[in-house]
């Protein structure tokens, strides 16, 4: 089968390309790509032409953090619903986190996953490890097999490793495995209780703030202790502009240290809960104007190298409730991309930029396929249509999570056609 | 303000709810404190009881309780039942909400039974914005947590105003356990709002997080932050409400902290003494000020609550007849 996308943008930061173009799958793979127009030798060879004017045609979306809720609590989200949700958002990849119920802590559980999502014609399925037991925090998981039954990396979910001795272990032995560690940063003495940034919104507000040290003081121990044993890090959801600059100065030491964000910190800033709105009652919460400017800074900079979509399975029942009784988390796969979009559309970053934010980098800090049009890789692209506009409407969402801090908001862009192997897994 | 006449008309609101006093327009803080001005009247008998409006006649308020608490709920029924209507006390640790069930499924079950006025005292803070947006009644926040109180800072201004006849530029000192208060937070807005020199006096542990941005003087010492003030008005320290361990100890909190007759010497020479309730009795005040009825407003706060909740419930009912 050979299907021939022409009149596209092509855009694949690898190889520093954007230009009107054309590309080849032939076999699952990209088989040939181009500018200009196609010859009319290269049109007649094709089983299928696919007229792209106006779209963007680049490498598929790899999300570096989502979470699932299958097992254990299938009414939030289902592997299906994820994978559903992943597609309509571009992503062709995505590594889900260990927080499930059992916990994604031995290899065994990462093989089931993997071969469930298989089963299904959906985006690549991976898994991060978790970096300790039931996500306990002192006992280090089956690391290495785990590794070698496919886990792309380590990760704690939102819990936070507050044992100095207990990360220092995780991260030699994640060295030894060269597999990258992604941690959010939570020092939970100081976050304890807490609804939202602290801060004069807090106070008139009267819920009770977790000051931005609660971030800052973990990442400076952990990039600390990734000067002493060497390991691959990644900080999760940078959230300040004290965190911004405490990874820009470990990047220039050299130090193997990587970081993402999510759309809610570099789109909305704490007002969002002003009104005791709990679809924007997250972990880490919402800061100031002040950091969101210093992380969207971060985002054009290259200090933050990632864009997550950060998905947190939530229900109404679990939303719905004074502020300070309803948990934290939003649906986040169906906005990463059209919340990238906007930064594109501001002329913050460049269509290049936003691809090496939601492909490029992710792929690459989880060494796996994908992230690049680059000829003869699998054919793991997304098709977007820059200039649909539309409304944020969380009840229409392929997750069950419907709830987002974004509803109701009119944004532009959207993927119009997802596709991977070769083959669509999403037409919108 | 000042004076009581039968001519004071009742109040109506922009808000259907009595949510807060932050935003609230200082023309209705004002009418609505000249309102509970002609109530006081009526309380303390300057006014015939036969005069009071009976403006609540037919209607049903709810109380709905989900903290404890006696002074607030019964002033919101003496003050509902005085203007005619009839009152309903929903406790809450032997109801439905026990079994589980939410705040909105709360919300949605009593709407049905259609009341008027919903009184609501919740532990989170904008729970009662929240039960507005699933009710047709007028919601009346009893305090929410550490967010807001504002009849309680509606019966100190009208306290304060009945004592002293103006509040603008009257030096007050609200002091104690700045951090976990509602009453701190809706006096600040309101005395603030009315013209008074406010201060805060708090343990350095029991200030909220940035309060030096809401333009009033914060001080960590007592004695100096009481100096030459008007009134000082004393918080409970919210043992419950506290997160650790904020202050090494009550001996210590009362030693630095408590108000006794030694510090009570810095401020004004006359200045009198407030506190919202329930006290704790050589904690934060020493019972000898406490007590002393020349000195104390404690129990006229107590008097004024049913007057200023009287104004409030008014308002609300005859806002929502327009």
């Amino acid at each position: 089968m050979r299907r021939l996308f022409h009149k596209a943008r092509l855009i694949c930061p690898a190889q520093a390309l954007d230009s009107k173009g054309w590309l080849v799958i032939d076999d699952g793979l990209i088989a040939e790509t181009g500018s200009g127009t196609p010859t009319d030798a290269l049109l007649a060879s094709a089983d299928e032409v696919i007229d792209c004017t106006g779209l963007i045609l680049g490498p598929g979306l790899v999300d570096m953090r989502a979470e699932t809720r299958d097992p254990g609590a299938e009414h939030l989200e289902t592997l299906d619903t994820l994978l559903a949700a992943a597609a309509a958002g571009g992503i062709t990849s995505l590594a889900i986190q260990p927080q499930t119920d059992p916990v994604i802590d031995n290899a065994a559980l990462i093989d089931s996953l993997q071969l469930r999502a298989s089963r299904r014609q959906g985006p690549h399925l991976y898994c991060h490890g978790a970096m300790s037991r039931n996500l306990d925090g002192t006992q280090m998981a089956e690391l290495g097999m785990m590794a070698a039954s496919g886990a792309v990396g380590f990760s704690n979910g939102h819990s936070s490793i507050q044992d100095t001795q207990t990360m220092r272990r995780i991260l030699t032995y994640a060295a030894m495995l060269d597999k990258p560690v992604m941690h959010h940063c939570e020092d939970i003495s100081l976050s304890d209780g807490s609804d939202m940034n602290e801060g004069a919104t807090s106070t008139r507000l009267g819920l009770i703030g977790s000051p931005i040290e609660a971030e800052t003081i973990i990442l400076e121990r952990d990039l600390q202790l990734v000067r002493l044993t060497g390991a691959r890090y990644h900080a999760a959801h940078l959230t300040t502009a004290t965190s911004v600059e405490a990874v820009r100065r470990a990047k220039n030491e050299g130090l193997p240290v990587t970081a993402d964000t999510s759309a809610p910190y570099f789109q909305l800033n704490e007002l969002a809960v002003s009104t005791y709105s709990s679809a924007a009652k997250l972990n880490p919460p919402l800061r100031t104007e002040d950091d969101r400017q210093a992380i969207m800074a971060a985002l054009a900079d290259g200090t933050i190298d990632v864009i997550a979509s950060d998905h947190v399975p939530v229900n109404p029942d679990m939303k719905h409730l004074p502020f300070s009784l309803a948990s934290c988390g939003a649906s986040g796969l169906e906005v990463m991309l059209v919340m990238t979009l906007r930064l594109v559309l501001n002329d913050v970053i460049s269509w290049q930029r936003a691809f090496e934010l939601l492909s490029l980098a992710p792929a690459t800090i989880l060494d796996i396929p994908g992230g690049s049009l680059v000829v003869g890789t699998e054919a793991d692209i997304v098709l977007i249509d820059p200039r649909t506009s539309w409304i944020v409407t969380g009840r229409d969402f392929n997750s069950l999570s419907r709830i987002t801090p974004f509803e109701g908001q009119p944004v532009e862009g959207r993927a119009v056609r997802t596709i991977v192997g070769g083959a669509d897994i999403f037409i919108r | 303000m000042g004076t009581t006449t039968k001519t004071v008309p009742p109040v109506t609101l922009t808000q259907r709810h009595l949510l807060g006093i932050e935003g609230m327009p200082v023309t209705e803080i004002e009418a609505l404190l000249a309102r509970s001005h002609f109530f006081a009247s009526v309380i303390d008998g300057s006014i015939p009881d036969s005069d009071i409006p009976q403006s609540l006649a037919g209607k049903t308020v709810v109380n709905l309780f989900f903290e404890n608490s006696t002074r607030t709920r019964v002033s919101f029924e003496v003050a509902a039942k005085k203007l005619g209507g009839s009152v309903l006390n929903i406790a809450v640790s032997g109801s439905s909400v026990k079994k589980g069930e939410t705040l909105i499924d709360t919300a949605t079950t009593l709407n049905a039974m259609h009341p008027d006025i919903l009184v609501i005292r919740h532990h989170a803070a904008g729970a009662p914005l929240l039960l507005s947006r699933h009710v047709d009644a007028a919601v009346i926040n009893a305090g929410d947590g550490r967010h807001e109180h504002p009849t309680q800072a509606l019966l100190d201004a009208l306290t304060i105003s009945r004592k002293f006849g103006r509040i603008a530029g009257l030096k007050i000192a609200i002091c104690g356990d700045i951090a976990n208060s509602r009453v701190a937070r809706s006096n600040l807005y309101l005395l603030g709002t009315l013209g008074a020199e406010l201060r805060l006096v708090s343990p350095a542990t029991l200030l909220p997080a940035d309060i030096d941005q809401f333009g009033v003087p914060v001080f960590t010492d007592l004695e100096s932050g009481i100096a030459d003030c008007d009134i000082v008005m004393m918080l409970r320290l919210q043992t419950e409400r506290m997160q650790g361990r904020e202050i090494p100890s009550q001996h210590e909190y009362f030693n630095m902290f408590g108000l006794d007759e030694a510090k009570l010497m810095r401020a004004a020479p006359q200045a009198l003494i407030m506190h919202p309730g329930p006290m704790n009795r050589g904690v934060e005040i020493d019972s000898v000020i406490a007590d002393d009825i020349d000195r104390s407003l404690i129990t006229t706060q107590v008097e004024m609550g049913v007057a200023a909740r009287m104004a409030c419930l008014e308002a609300l009912i005859v806002g929502a007849s327009i």
